[in-house]
């Protein structure tokens, strides 16, 4: 049997090749997805390792908020005292922290994730990560060393003077430009040393700290052995650590924190493409074994049994599959390559380095890609082993079927429970986000298993207007698209899942920038909003907040800084601020006390996190700072709004005695009595240009920055979706094809009869886009409707999504764009059907 | 009385060098305005290369067709296929119609394919003639293969064509349903005023035109008027000795 199926195989390699390439694409997005995944990590940690490759043993404070907070200095006369440890070759201080330097534009360089340090130069090459590649040290107050990368970036050279902010504006003359080992930096971060004393100035505004210490140990001495030494003439609060350990964390950091969402995120579209993918090999499968009928019931009446017949099946989907996967597998390689680019085009600056594919890469994208080609493949073959021996006699119609009763019951039911379940968990509110997901799994199977039973009147009303408008050819087109509607139903299947996604998450993102926008209207009532640091990272120095309360244009000036703290041994994200002026420009909704009288010794928290852990004003609670010390803290005030601050709120003079660097991501201004906001927000403008130009906005133009986020995100997961729908097109492609060379005698007759070559083209085309714009409205319809679930069981759960917002003319470009696709679709059958010779047509079987 | 079609030294080389095979070679002859020709000759005699050429389905390796007074060598495909569309009819073995479209449908296919009206009260003739009143909302897959056939010749009869092709028309009928499709072609001359051509291999078919025109190795062998099948089957047996 096995030699009549790759004989089998030969002869219609074409339509193979369509399958083929549904796999290839699913795999290649999900290897592409692993390949990126790994080579970054190799990449994070071939970098991470580098920094502390001469380093045996790193002194530092003993606190760790793992909060992007740096941890607080320590005291710098520790220096010595570690030198003169047995075993110890060199100890040397060094400061790190935070320091945005700015570009000949007068804009901060780099950002976006990757931190943006500013420290000292370490004089010891073998403790130093970084070497000059021109000029030299830095040697006075004002000089610095800055990477290379981030100097080609801003558009620096050496001997330029800028501005470093840290965050206050520090005036600097780039006397080095560095590399991180033989690369221009590490990754995206940014670099720019001091010599010691001047980084103890401007960065930890202490001359007595330091950071931390570097030590290297004298040959031969154990990295753990030295740190137990060192770390005996330690004061408690400071710990010594050995370098392997220090680059462990980093690594764990940055797979926490970046990586594992990365590849999450990745991962499910990925699974989203190879779904889309599962659909189109399906049905390609199913058309070719329909097709083929006769030649299976030949096969039984000559004596071949059931076994056989799905085994043949079984073994060229199994071919088709490795066959995919394997050329999946390399694509994968440049869709990696891809993915990086779409990222770096993006703002995420990612490393650089050689791509990495691992064994199990390999494995996952073989097994998967082949595991996928299986289970599209069984159904068919099942069926195709079904056919009665004698049907071979008959003249079989191969087309034409609709569905059967069970399965239209079957996808009624599907569909109204999952409907139900969905309603059920949107009426019920409480966020129950676990049935909402299962009803919505359920709507998608049960659109998808009723299908083929509203193809047909679906494809006559949609059809009507290519009737009118391309007479016989549009009614042609009409009437091909409703003949056989499961196969127009199974075609349209994988569109209408990729555009069921897309219009989710176009619901969802609109919904959630109409949110933020009422929320940011609601929540703030200061007329001017400086912001800085969009990804958690960066901000303005409280200096600017004080100068722009000097103009006279100004009323009021309130900064919100970034905080970070332990409250029973969990890190909470909080923020600082004065808290009297803060109520003034945010419109808290204090639910107990009051938010003007807390003072020190306490805090306010919101009642969010009061009703979880129980807490009530008046209640104390013990807060560990990131330079180590404990302080019992009363709930003076609780309030009920999130917006910009977060659950946790600290007045200033209770932060910043603790705090390494005051840095404010926000700074909230409001006009003087009579001055308009148009002429505040430009004098506020003209001060924030010498910090580093953060963005300088009224509310409105505030909310469009704060949604600029979810714009770009969007943009993202389109492009990620848009491999789910290149699969879905070629689906239809394929169909197409096949169904062209299924009605090869019908083709002849009609160009026989008169039909041009064009009108043949145009036929095609319009069925195409008939089927496409199907599977468009399907998935509009359940994009829709599950985006509508979605904002409100999360809005319902999480509180940050209020308003559900129905993005009417994108939507309708998704659509348009769907009907569109179609016709490109289209396009090749099209030109394969008009090219037909129409006597050899005629003649075919 | 001048021609609907006529070839004029119509030669046809299927493939090249030493595979290649002379279907027609030579060939003249001239379809009559308002005569049923049928064009007989064993298998492989080039009988229906010589319908398809003149037909514009195939082009001659050498020689001319003219329909009417135009010359379809001097034709694109476009203008070709317009041709096919607005002056020939068809009626093939089988396969005759479009099975998602209705018997009215396929009737008018070539028309609406122009983009224009039938002329209803034209099609009601020759639906009436072909005697489909009540079949005319079925689909293909509903009507018997006489019927099919009937609608099949209906549709070439309805553009008004200057020439009806029909290539082995009752080759997939019984012997009843078959001489009924005859009887239609032979009134579609006689009170329609038509041209007709068939191709076809049963003297008893042929019998129902007005001349047989006798090809054998890709040329003509003989002619025949007012044949009667008795008379067809004595002069094939003659060419065939």
């Amino acid at each position: 049997m096995l030699w009549i199926t790759l004989r089998e195989m030969r002869a219609h390699t074409r339509r193979l090749a369509g399958t083929g390439l549904a796999v290839v694409l699913g795999v290649a997005f999900l290897t592409g997805t692993l390949v990126l995944g790994a080579t970054l990590r190799a990449n994070f940690d071939d970098l991470l390792t580098e920094v502390n490759a001469g380093t045996d043993v790193v002194v530092r404070n003993g606190t760790d908020l793992e909060a992007d907070i740096a941890r607080a200095p320590i005291d710098a006369g520790l220096v010595d005292r570690i030198e003169a440890v047995d075993g110890v070759a060199a100890a040397e201080g060094q400061v790190s922290g935070y320091g945005a330097l700015l570009g000949k534009d007068g804009t901060a360089i780099g950002g976006n994730g990757p931190p943006q340090l500013a420290g000292s130069w370490v004089t010891d090459p073998k403790l130093n990560p970084y070497r000059l590649a021109e000029g030299r040290a830095p040697r006075a107050d004002g000089e610095v060393v800055v990477n290379k990368g981030a100097a080609d970036a801003g558009g620096l050279h050496l001997g330029d003077t800028t501005t470093l902010l840290t965050p206050e504006p520090v005036p600097v003359t780039i006397v080095g430009l560095a590399t991180f080992g033989d690369a221009d930096g590490l990754g995206g971060v940014t670099y720019t040393a001091f010599d010691l004393a001047a980084a103890q100035e401007h960065v930890l505004r202490s001359p007595d700290r330091v950071s931390s210490v570097a030590v290297r140990g004298e040959d031969g001495v154990d990295q753990s052995e030295l740190a137990d030494r060192i770390g005996e003439v330690l004061p408690t609060g400071v710990e010594a650590t050995t370098g392997a350990q220090v680059t462990d964390e980093a690594t764990e950091d940055i797979n926490r924190d970046f990586l594992n969402l990365l590849t999450t995120f990745l991962t499910m579209f990925a699974g989203i493409a190879l779904l889309v993918a599962t659909f189109s090999i399906y049905n390609t499968f199913s058309i070719i074994v329909a097709q083929r009928t006769r030649q299976a019931a030949l096969l039984r009446a000559l004596g071949a049994g059931r076994g056989q017949v799905i085994r043949s099946v079984i073994f060229e989907a199994l071919l088709v599959g490795i066959v995919g996967s394997l050329v999946g597998l390399a694509a994968g390689i440049g869709v990696a390559g891809l993915l990086k680019g779409l990222f770096d085009a993006a703002g995420f600056a990612l490393p650089a380095g050689g791509i990495a594919v691992t064994g199990g890469t390999v494995v996952t994208g073989l097994v998967v890609g082949v595991l996928v080609t299986l289970v599209a493949g069984v159904v068919p073959a099942v069926k195709a082993s079904r056919v009665a021996p004698l049907a071979a006699l008959r003249a079989v119609a191969t087309e034409g079927r609709g569905p059967s009763v069970a399965r239209v019951a079957a996808g009624a039911v599907l569909t109204a429970a999952g409907v139900g379940l969905t309603l059920a968990a949107v009426i019920g509110g409480g966020g129950a986000v676990g049935p909402a997901g299962i009803g919505a799994l359920l709507t998608v199977i049960g659109a998808v298993v009723c299908g083929p039973a509203v193809a047909r009147p679906v494809a006559r009303v949609l059809g009507t207007p290519l009737a009118r408008l391309r007479g016989m050819t549009g009614g042609l087109a009409r009437e091909n698209a409703m003949r056989n509607p499961r196969r127009t139903a199974g075609t349209a299947s994988a569109l209408m899942v990729g555009v069921a996604v897309v219009t989710l998450f176009t619901v969802f993102a609109a919904s959630l920038k109409a949110s933020a926008g009422s929320n940011i209207d609601q929540a703030i009532s200061a007329d001017v909003v400086v912001s800085a640091g969009r990804f958690g990272d960066g901000g303005v120095s409280p200096e600017l907040t004080a100068a722009v309360a000097e103009l006279p244009e100004v009323g009021r000036a309130v900064g919100v800084s970034r905080a970070s703290v332990r409250i029973d041994g969990d890190t909470k994200e909080a923020s600082a601020a004065d808290l009297g002026d803060l109520s003034r420009v945010l419109d808290f909704d204090v639910t107990s006390g009051s938010l003007a009288d807390v003072g020190d010794g306490e805090l306010a928290v919101s009642d969010n996190v009061a009703e979880d852990f129980g807490w009530h004003q008046g209640d104390t609670l013990t807060v560990t700072f990131p330079d180590g010390a404990e302080e019992d803290l009363t709930i003076g005030a609780t309030y009920d709004s999130l917006m910009l601050v977060g659950n946790y709120l600290l007045p200033r003079s209770v932060w910043e005695p603790h705090a390494v660097q005051v840095i404010d991501p926000l700074v909230l201004v409001d006009s003087a009595p009579g001055v308009s906001v148009a002429k505040t927000e430009a004098a506020v403008e003209r001060v924030a240009e010498s910090y580093g130009d953060p963005d300088v906005a009224d509310r409105a133009e505030f909310a469009a920055i704060a949604s600029g986020n979810v714009d770009m995100l969007l943009t993202i997961i389109y492009a990620l979706l848009a491999l789910a729908i290149v699969i879905a097109l070629m689906g239809i492609a394929n169909t197409l094809s096949l169904s062209i060379h299924e009605r090869t005698r019908e083709l002849g007759l009609l160009r026989a009869v008169g039909q041009t070559r064009r009108q043949v083209r145009s036929m095609v085309r319009g069925e195409s886009v008939l089927i496409a714009t199907f599977g468009a409205v399907g998935g509009l319809a359940l994009g829709v409707f599950l985006g509508w679930a979605l904002v409100r069981v999360v809005g319902a759960s999480a509180g940050t999504i209020e308003v559900f917002d129905l993005p009417t003319t994108r939507l309708l470009v998704v659509l348009a764009v769907g009907a569109l696709a179609g016709v490109v679709a289209g396009i090749r059958p099209a030109r394969r059907a008009s090219r037909l010779d129409i006597l050899a047509a005629i003649g075919s079987e | 009385m001048s021609a609907a079609a006529q070839a004029l030294g119509a030669t046809k080389v299927y493939g090249s060098g030493d595979t290649a095979v002379l279907a027609l070679d030579e060939v003249d002859v001239a379809f009559e305005r308002g005569r049923f020709t049928a064009v007989m000759g064993p298998s492989g005699s080039g009988k229906s290369t010589l319908m398809h050429c003149v037909a514009g389905l195939d082009s001659l390796t050498a020689g001319r067709v003219l329909i009417g007074d135009v010359d379809l060598s001097t034709l694109s495909d476009r203008d070709l296929t317009r041709l096919r569309r607005d002056r020939i009819g068809f009626v093939f073995q089988a396969f005759n119609l479009i099975p998602t479209l209705t018997a009215q449908e396929n009737i008018v296919l070539p028309d609406r394919l122009a983009g224009r009206r039938a002329d209803a009260a034209w099609v009601d003739q020759v639906v009436a003639a072909v005697g489909l009143g009540d079949r005319l909302r079925h689909r293909p897959s509903e009507l018997s293969g006489g019927q099919q056939q009937r609608v099949a010749v209906a549709r070439a009869l309805a553009g008004r064509p200057d020439i009806v092709f029909a290539d082995e028309p009752t080759g997939n009928l019984d012997s009843r349903t078959g001489a009924e499709i005859l009887g239609f072609l032979r009134r579609a001359v006689d009170d329609l005023g038509q041209t007709v051509v068939m191709v076809t291999h049963e003297p008893t078919a042929a019998a129902y035109a007005d001349e047989v025109v006798f090809l054998a190795d890709g040329r003509i062998v003989d002619g025949l008027a007012a044949p009667t099948a008795t008379t067809v089957l004595d002069r094939m047996s003659s060419l065939g000795a």
